[in-house]
């Protein structure tokens, strides 16, 4: 890997974040080292164009964590941040989230589009996002997923664009996140209580948002954002003030943000970082026990598990629906941020264990026994994401206990496809079956 | 309008090889070698024998200790001592809670094991519950047809033990904060002597319940046959309280 110093970069954003805007516990490890999984995860969230979802108890800093990060890697002053979040309530409307005509043409018989800041930017922050009312949950589907956000005829394509979602436990102003859009948030993460003695500090500290402020720069993007140019011009031109904000953070704040040819070199670089044997041995493990029914041929979540199946003692029997295709491609995602990170030459299991649960926790739907079984557990975790942790443990030891006769069994597998005359390696987890399905399916 | 002829869908593959999926998904794998190891199973099942011998030898061990003769009085030294002995032993076995659960059966199934005596068991397995790792222990025993005594002696604090199935005399003595759950019933002297914790028995519990308790809490989802001498605590009844209460003479409750 390139020494750039971009990962000390990193490192120190994380480090001025955590003591200076969002004090926290440290609530994983990783390698020995210590970190915060909110900051953590939005870091990557930013950096690698990811999609995070912040859960948590109102007031414990979700919204805040993710303003800090957007604020710092791309290089906006908060108040222009604050300026395009998007708040989820029941009136919300798609003119207020994405564009609404221009008035003054429209009177002159010409249709145009005056795009809010939040589809223009590249920082996107939905507040409390399950305050928004299933039907109008739809409407930011195809923004979040693929960066196109359209009104009228007209769109805009957002080549670089990352989102931070928050969303407060069950309460009654709340809806359930629908289950396409729950899916499509790569990481959930918790912000939590930081401890009596860090919320005391909290509270008797000034608030801190002020130093991430800066009237002139926040005023001349508001100007850019609301002109009538191009959207690619408007982006080049937004630049230019994120770099001179970036500057100023750097002089007088000590800490040094990303320009944008910085996270486009981090990219490639996290891009470039493949997985090793047992990092890929271990994902498929894990996505077979998800995606797996023996009966049915795979999870669906209107199908219920057969009494007696041979198959119980797998995650499939305690889970009601099936992985998405999105789940590994968030995985590894988050394992390529974290490698680069740490800076390590390849995607490990260690990177793939840590990431996981926070890619699981919100995709999963567990079966009632199992939460009733579970829900009363001691644990330091919401239960969706101590449930995720406990089945990657589960996993990691059946992948401590099988790992080389698994591999035995891809690599037979991979001389087959190349032609080889071999018999497929029998064995009890679904991922033996798995691989002789693509056998057979090759053979058909 | 003249329609032409459909056009022979054209393919990228060689010529016999059409619907071979091409995409090897194992590639990666192609260059890693196969050891010659034991099938996984194999050498699964191998440790957890190894393991179950080492707990079944620490059980013979204590009744070649404890229970001489074959007869063994539930006594508060004889307990105590028993106890003592079955934590040397369990100390030094590396186990699960699973392991637990198949000592448990094989205690009834297994000709390697030669006696089941309530008591000894119930101290052994209740010292193998409170020195594994694992913070929480289900022991699925609704199928043993002997309800074994003492389970859960000293559980300690931030351990919780769920049972399925019933339970016999002495469930949950000298309690040390644990969590105890009974998904049947549990017999005489439940929670006598515990100091603190709780006890959730779903079903119906015997006579002298919470006899000397000094702490904790004894939840009952059934009828409480009879209460002890409690000295502090509190005991509920399908979630009403009845100790402290008016009623407080020993199994004079009804």
């Amino acid at each position: 890997m390139r020494k750039n110093g971009y990962q000390k970069q990193a490192r120190g954003i994380y480090q001025f974040i955590s003591e200076h805007l969002y004090f926290n516990r440290p609530d994983m490890e990783i390698k020995g080292e210590q970190f915060n999984s909110a900051i953590l995860l939005s870091l990557l969230t930013g950096l690698k164009k990811g999609k995070e979802l912040i859960i948590g108890e109102p007031g414990l800093g979700k919204t805040t964590s993710a303003e800090y990060v957007c604020s710092i890697i791309y290089q906006f002053p908060l108040g222009v941040i604050w300026g395009s979040e998007v708040s989820g309530h029941p009136e919300q409307t798609e003119e207020k989230i994405i564009g609404r005509p221009d008035l003054g043409k429209l009177n002159r018989g010409e249709e145009d589009v005056v795009w809010t800041n939040f589809s223009q930017i590249p920082a996107k922050i939905v507040d409390e996002i399950n305050r928004l009312p299933e039907t109008k949950q739809s409407m930011i589907l195809d923004g979040v997923d693929r960066g196109n956000w359209e009104y009228l005829n007209e769109m805009i394509i957002n080549d670089e664009y990352c989102l931070f979602a928050t969303a407060n436990y069950q309460d009654g102003g709340t809806n359930t996140i629908i289950a396409p859009l729950v899916d499509r948030f790569d990481v959930m993460v918790e912000s939590r209580y930081p401890g009596a003695n860090l919320s005391f500090l909290i509270g008797k500290d000034k608030r801190k948002d002020h130093i991430l402020r800066h009237p002139k720069y926040e005023k001349d993007l508001y100007l850019i954002l609301k002109s009538k140019i191009a959207y690619e011009k408007k982006i080049s031109k937004m630049e230019e003030v994120c770099n001179a904000y970036g500057e100023y953070l750097d002089e007088v704040l000590g800490v040094k943000p990303y320009r944008r040819q910085d996270r486009d070199q981090i990219r490639t670089e996290m891009e470039s970082l493949e997985w090793d044997l047992d990092a890929s041995a271990f994902t498929r493990m894990i996505l077979a026990e998800l995606s797996f029914c023996e009966r049915y041929g795979q999870k669906r979540v209107v199908e219920n598990c057969e009494e007696g199946c041979h198959y119980t003692g797998y995650l499939c029997h305690q889970i009601k629906n099936c992985a998405s295709n999105r789940l590994p491609s968030s995985i590894k995602q988050y394992a390529q941020g974290l490698a680069w990170l740490l800076e390590d030459s390849e995607i490990d299991i260690e990177h793939i264990k840590t990431v996981v649960p926070y890619a699981l926790a919100h995709r999963i739907q567990w079966k009632e026994e199992i939460l009733s079984q579970k829900e009363r557990s001691k644990r330091d975790d919401p239960l969706p994401i101590f449930l995720a942790k406990e089945a990657v443990k589960t996993v990691s030891q059946r992948y401590r206990e099988q790992s080389e006769h698994l591999k035995d069994a891809l690599a037979v597998g991979s001389r087959i496809f190349q032609g080889g005359d071999l018999t497929p390696l029998e064995g009890d987890h679904p991922l033996y079956l798995e691989v002789k399905k693509d056998i057979d399916a090759r053979k058909n | 309008m003249e329609s032409s002829p459909p056009r022979k869908k054209s393919s990228i593959l060689p010529p016999g090889k059409e619907n071979w999926i091409t995409k090897n998904p194992f590639e990666e794998f192609g260059t890693f070698a196969a050891s010659a190891s034991d099938l996984p199973l194999d050498q699964i099942v191998q440790s957890t024998g190894a393991v179950m011998d080492r707990i079944r030898r620490g059980y013979e061990k204590l009744l070649e200790e404890e229970a001489k003769e074959l007869v063994w009085m539930v006594q508060y030294n004889t307990i105590i001592k028993a106890y003592e002995v079955a934590e040397k032993y369990v100390k030094e076995i590396d186990y699960t809670a699973e392991d637990i659960e198949d000592f448990c059966f094989a205690l009834e199934n297994t000709q390697r094991i030669p006696y089941l005596i309530p008591g000894p068991a119930g101290v052994y397995i209740s010292a193998l519950c409170n020195y594994t790792k694992e913070e929480e222990i289900v022991l699925k025993l609704s199928e043993l047809k002997t309800e074994i005594n003492l389970i859960g002696f000293r559980l300690p604090k931030a351990k919780r033990l769920m049972i399925e199935g019933d339970t016999g005399d002495f469930t949950g003595i000298g309690l040390e904060g644990g969590e105890l759950v009974i998904e049947g019933n549990a017999k005489n002297w439940t929670g006598a002597g515990m100091r603190g914790g709780k006890i959730l028995v779903k079903k119906n519990i015997g006579l002298h319940t919470g006899e000397w308790m000094m702490g904790g809490e004894i939840y009952v989802g059934g009828k409480v046959r009879g209460l002890g001498n409690i000295v502090e605590g509190k005991v509920f009844e399908r979630e009403k309280l009845v100790y402290p209460g008016k009623v407080r003479y020993p199994n004079l409750y009804y």
